[in-house]
């Protein structure tokens, strides 16, 4: 390997991407606005999700317990109806998420310490709002129970919060509130640092479709200085984003970053590497540009955005898909991401995903140069 | 002009015979991972890694310990003896959620007057998992104290029914969550690989430098436009098939509504993002340009199809550009008649919305794809 002919590929390369202007700002701003849109779009906390309401009790007491739950921003209450028939024509509709049907005899019976007769239906095709309206209603109506029943209760000889004897204290560390923005916007980080690797695998690919691939091995350049002078300055576009997406998250987004931006830098070039090397593996074995987008979107892409853990834990998932997800860089990026995010671990902890990270990167692109040089030898 | 357009159909499609794995790499290829991904998601948040540090050790304990583990959604790593072991755990993220059993707790369960508290620390570094962690605990605390209420307030357990509501779920009984993740992620498959071969349509030409040829052949621009958009027409159809057919036998998405029905707006939408695609495709100079294009456009839709949120909670600007992407249209569609067995009735706005955006979209595309060509 020579340093020389190196810097000779990566400015070509270079060359290639500046010479078009848009390219270079598609390439350089594409994880960003990524990472915008998603930060936007998916880390909103649930609110105003629209009830139906449903009261066959038609007492002061059920018109106030209803009052209670729709105020405040959780739920909104999109309807009092008066039948079954209307719930589910506005669950069929997607106008109300879930429905609370009031029983007759609710008053009665909570008074008489019998407990609330109510249900809940929600819309299964979209459970997270369902289930959030669900909990927001039973945990209202445990309030609303201690509260018709303190004086009763206390008459009875009992403490105003016996209804409530177990309590449960919960304390969040490193995200107090557990605010989603929090922990998915590093998630969402890791996924869009990523995309330079499409790129990488485009431009191998585009010489091979040029035919300029050929010229470029009658050159006294080495087959391994060919790939790490086109990964260069890929590397350096995104480097450019480790520098900008963190900034953004926390001057933007109010993301706390709690650990070492140097470590985070030294880890983000890690990964770089490792995912640059799976991009280089899709651009040697291509022929043709489409096929590498193709490719690409299938192996990196997708899998990257549902099976790196972001947003479904890892550890519910199936034995075989763990494994894959381990073979994944951005797996172990995500778990660097978050955790020099919010509790801002060091590389006493973090040094086994660094080191995956590594042997990622080394055995890909190891994979790369050893078919490059068959396809082509 | 038909026998025109069809010599184009058979241009494309020796290009297509030449590349012929790439479309038969992008279906299949595409259905399996789709199966992957959904059989690794379409299942309840399960085996959250907890500890649980008891300086109780009484049976009530660990009663409790064994009724939060019997919820599945947390599983017991390690009954550890110091604080500093969960702390330990945390940083590392190696567990999702500590309980921590105060030393009275059997007493206090017992005593008639007694209050018995216990501690959860979240791991808030991931918060689904910890969301979901809370979420299991806060139903296992409301069973014990319903049991607490009865034996203590002397309530008859037969007449007491909880100060809960009962729940009931429709349109998916079961709560399987493959029938709400596996739909929005075929979704995003059927839509990134439309925009994709319409994406490439032009751009690949244009780079090739064979465009020019194209156009001095006694080819119309309006006649190159459709003989490109047949073969990708045919590819996204075939690609919904094969998906729907997947999710319909492997995760047991049932198809309620009309099948016919489906299939027609599914061409419909179809459509919608093909000319979407052809205006990305003539506006990016090379291959590279395009695919970063549909990436980027692809994104966009894929967030308001509410894979990972709900729509309405978006910020009001947001839920104003809902409505202007026709995946969500498709989606709510697609739901409405798979899971909920709607019809037109149901349907007509989200099918009037996606006709609006398909005809504005059409007529611009064919517009500046022609300007483009001409």
């Amino acid at each position: 390997m020579s340093l020389r002919h190196i810097l000779a590929i990566t400015r070509k390369e270079f060359n290639h991407i500046l010479r078009d202007r848009s390219t270079l700002i598609l390439v350089v701003f594409t994880p960003l606005a990524m990472l915008l849109l998603m930060a936007y779009a998916l880390t909103v906390e649930l609110q105003h999700i629209p009830i139906a309401v449903l009261d066959y009790d038609r007492s002061a007491t059920s018109r106030d317990f209803v009052q209670r739950i729709v105020s405040g921003n959780d739920l909104d209450l999109y309807a009092q109806v008066g039948s079954i028939a209307e719930i589910e024509s506005l669950l069929i509709h997607g106008k109300v998420k879930a429905a609370l049907v009031i029983d007759p005899n609710f008053s009665r019976d909570l008074l008489a310490m019998r407990g609330m007769p109510m249900q809940v239906i929600i819309d299964g095709t979209e459970p997270e709002s369902g289930g959030f309206a669900v909990e927001h209603i039973a945990s209202r109506a445990q309030e609303f129970a201690n509260m018709a029943l303190s004086t009763q209760i206390q008459m009875m000889g009992f403490s105003a919060d016996a209804l409530n004897p177990l309590d449960l204290r919960i304390r969040t560390w490193y995200n107090p509130g557990l605010k989603p923005r929090n922990d998915l916007i590093p998630g969402l980080i890791s996924m869009v640092l990523g995309m330079p690797a499409l790129s990488v695998a485009l431009a191998l690919a585009h010489e091979r479709e040029h035919g300029t691939m050929e010229q470029l091995m009658a050159t006294p350049i080495g087959r391994g200085e060919l790939l790490v002078g086109k990964m260069i300055p890929y590397i350096v576009a995104g480097l450019v984003n480790v520098i900008i997406l963190p900034l953004l998250a926390m001057s933007w987004f109010n993301v706390p970053f709690n650990g070492s931006f140097p470590l985070f830098f030294a880890l983000s070039a890690l990964f770089m590497f490792a995912v640059l090397s799976m991009g280089i593996i899709i651009g040697v074995f291509m022929k043709t540009q489409a096929a590498a987008m193709g490719v690409s979107f299938l192996m990196i892409f997708f899998p990257g955005f549902f099976l790196t853990g972001i947003f479904f834990p890892i550890v519910s998932m199936p034995e075989i898909m763990r494994l894959e997800s381990l073979g994944m860089p951005g797996t172990h990026y995500a778990t660097i991401t978050r955790g020099i995010f919010l509790p801002g671990v060091g590389m006493e902890i973090l040094w086994p995903y660094a080191i995956m990270l590594i042997i990622l990167g080394f055995s890909f692109t190891g994979i790369a140069a050893l078919f490059f040089r068959k396809k082509l030898g | 002009m038909i026998k025109r357009i069809l010599a184009l159909v058979k241009k494309e499609f020796i290009h297509l015979r030449n590349d012929w794995w790439l479309p038969a790499f992008m279906l299949f290829g595409g259905v399996l991972e789709l199966m992957a991904v959904g059989w690794a998601t379409a299942r309840p948040i399960q085996n959250l890694p907890m500890m649980v540090l008891d300086h109780d050790r009484s049976a009530a304990s660990r009663s409790l310990v064994i009724s939060l583990e019997n919820s599945e959604t947390l599983k017991l790593e390690a009954m550890v003896d110091d604080f500093q072991t969960i702390e330990d755990a945390l940083e590392r993220g190696q567990i999702s959620a500590a309980i921590i059993i105060p030393p009275n707790y059997a007493e206090e369960m017992a005593d008639s007057n007694g209050k018995p508290t216990l501690s959860m620390i979240l791991n808030g570094a991931e918060s689904v998992p910890a969301t979901a962690a809370l979420r299991a605990a806060e139903g296992v605390i409301a069973s014990l104290n319903e049991k607490l209420i009865i034996k203590r307030l002397r309530l008859s357990p037969d007449e007491f029914s909880g100060f809960a509501p009962r729940l009931r779920v429709w349109f998916n009984e079961a709560l399987s969550e493959a029938l709400y993740t596996t739909p929005a992620e075929m979704g995003l498959m059927l839509e990134f690989t439309t925009l994709l071969f319409a994406a490439l349509a032009f751009s690949r030409e244009k780079e090739l430098g064979t465009l020019e040829q194209l156009l001095v052949m006694p080819f119309s621009s309006l006649e190159i436009i459709i003989g490109k958009a047949i073969p990708v027409i045919i590819i996204a159809m075939t690609d919904f098939t094969l998906m729907l057919a997947m999710v319909h036998f492997v995760f047991k998405v049932p198809i309620r509504g009309s099948l016919p029905l489906l299939f027609i707006l599914a061409f419909g939408y179809l459509l919608v993002e093909l000319g979407k695609g052809m205006v990305l495709s003539v506006i990016s100079k090379t291959q590279m340009q395009a695919f970063l294009l549909v990436l980027l456009f692809g994104m966009t839709d894929f967030m308001f199809t509410g894979y990972a949120a709900p729509v309405e909670s978006m910020p009001q600007a947001l839920q104003f550009i809902a409505n202007i992407v026709p995946a969500h249209h498709w989606l709510e569609i697609l739901r409405g008649i798979l899971l909920k067995g709607a019809g037109m009735d149901v349907l007509w706005p989200h099918v009037a919305a996606l006709a609006i955006l398909g005809t504005i979209i059409m007529t611009f595309s064919l517009r500046f794809v022609r300007k483009a060509l001409d």
